[in-house]
């Protein structure tokens, strides 16, 4: 049985423009949430989600069920635009570093002062300075996730953010499982390294 | 188990994925090593607070934006739904990458080199001289096999093979006898 996704990539191969925008619906907010923390910039992440749903588009007649899951498509889509922002990035400048922190949360940030006001008296978890250890304990570890070298940070992304199997992971890389494996277990053991201090 | 190979297998056992052999090895290394019972365990607090960093959503005009986008590209390059998508299409979508482009750019100048120097290379036909004359054929060009298939006068045929003896009259034998205009004295002229 096809699972959801191949149904609406054949519903719009045979016309049914709707069938694209709930595919957009279904992944736009965990394509964006990848991009943005691969590249530690929520910015530029719209606009490289955006690149890949045209993509798709554009490859739409192209795309075969029993080949490849339409997610870990996507997600190789996504991870070669990334890897070529971060390319030409290089050469201009170094990494945002503080962009999905001062950017992207502004509004969670926002959110959460209304939440501090009403919940404070009655859940200890709100208190200001739980959230602001909260919120400097997620920097920090973007931090670290955007220090972490390109072939360890993309199947870590793509792993603990992002809930990929490792066989799913070995698809969108093209690599193999074990290797996917050992980069994993790799990119964790650097991470608890730089997170020494918080952690 | 060493420390290191400890190490290696902690995603492993944080994922429950060690076979029995390996698992009982790593328990026990864990439960005899403390330096590796506290990277363990931190190990894990890590793990456990990078999955917990909260999803970035998108904003509220993503899809609008998107289908713009779409609208515009529609107008640039013609309906994206429409796009032809023939192996020929696909053969130049190929060739419109740089490095296809490349590649097929030197395959075009090496083919172009090989056909110039095997041109080179081969032997040219001998041209038939200007200012040679053939008078007679030599015994070579009619060999004996040949003239015996035609049938006839075999005797006659055998005279003129190879074998042919000295004492034979001249205008039987077969000789070559060239004549080259472009040696021939000039008598003192030009």
């Amino acid at each position: 049985m096809p699972d959801l996704d191949d149904e609406l990539m054949e519903r719009y191969q045979k016309g049914d423009e709707n069938a694209f925008t709930l595919l957009v619906r279904r992944h736009q907010q965990p394509l964006i949430n990848f991009i943005a923390r691969f590249i530690n910039d929520r910015d530029s992440a719209e606009d490289l989600a955006q690149e890949t749903f045209i993509r798709i588009l554009k490859a739409a007649n192209r795309y075969k069920s029993e080949g490849a899951h339409f997610k870990t498509w996507m997600y190789h889509i996504a991870s070669n635009l990334c890897k070529n922002e971060l390319r030409n990035r290089g050469r201009r400048d170094r990494y945002r570093v503080d962009n999905v922190v001062n950017s992207g949360n502004d509004r969670d940030g926002e959110a959460e002062q209304i939440d501090l006001i009403e919940n404070a008296p009655a859940n200890p978890a709100f208190q200001p300075e739980v959230a602001l250890e909260r919120k400097e304990l997620q920097n920090a570890i973007q931090k670290a996730i955007s220090e972490l070298p390109e072939q360890y940070r993309l199947p870590l992304v793509l792993r603990d953010l992002q809930g990929l199997s490792y066989d799913e992971i070995s698809e969108v890389l093209e690599l193999r499982s074990g290797t996917t494996k050992s980069r994993i277990n790799r990119a964790r053991l650097m991470l608890k390294e730089k997170l020494k201090p918080f952690i | 188990m060493n420390c290191q190979q400890a190490e290696e297998h902690f995603s492993a056992h944080l994922e429950d994925t060690l076979d029995y052999q390996t698992l009982q090895d790593f328990e026990s290394h864990l439960t005899k090593c403390e330096a590796c019972q506290g990277e363990y365990a931190r190990f894990q607090d890590s793990v456990n607070a990078v999955q917990q960093l909260p999803q970035i959503e998108p904003s509220p005009y993503f899809m609008s934006a998107l289908q713009q986008r779409i609208a515009t590209e529609d107008r640039e390059t013609g309906s994206l739904k429409d796009v032809v998508t023939t192996r020929w299409q696909q053969l130049l979508d190929a060739f419109r990458r740089p490095t296809w482009a490349f590649s097929g750019a030197i395959a075009l100048i090496l083919a172009a080199a090989g056909t110039y120097f095997y041109q080179d290379l081969r032997p040219t036909p001998v041209a038939p001289a200007p200012r040679t004359e053939q008078i007679a054929t030599s015994p070579e060009v009619f060999p004996v096999q040949q003239s015996r298939r035609v049938g006839g006068d075999t005797n006659r045929l055998l005279q003129g093979s190879v074998i042919s003896t000295p004492t034979q009259p001249m205008q039987q034998r077969y000789m070559l006898k060239q004549v080259s205009y472009t040696t021939t004295s000039t008598s003192g002229g030009l």
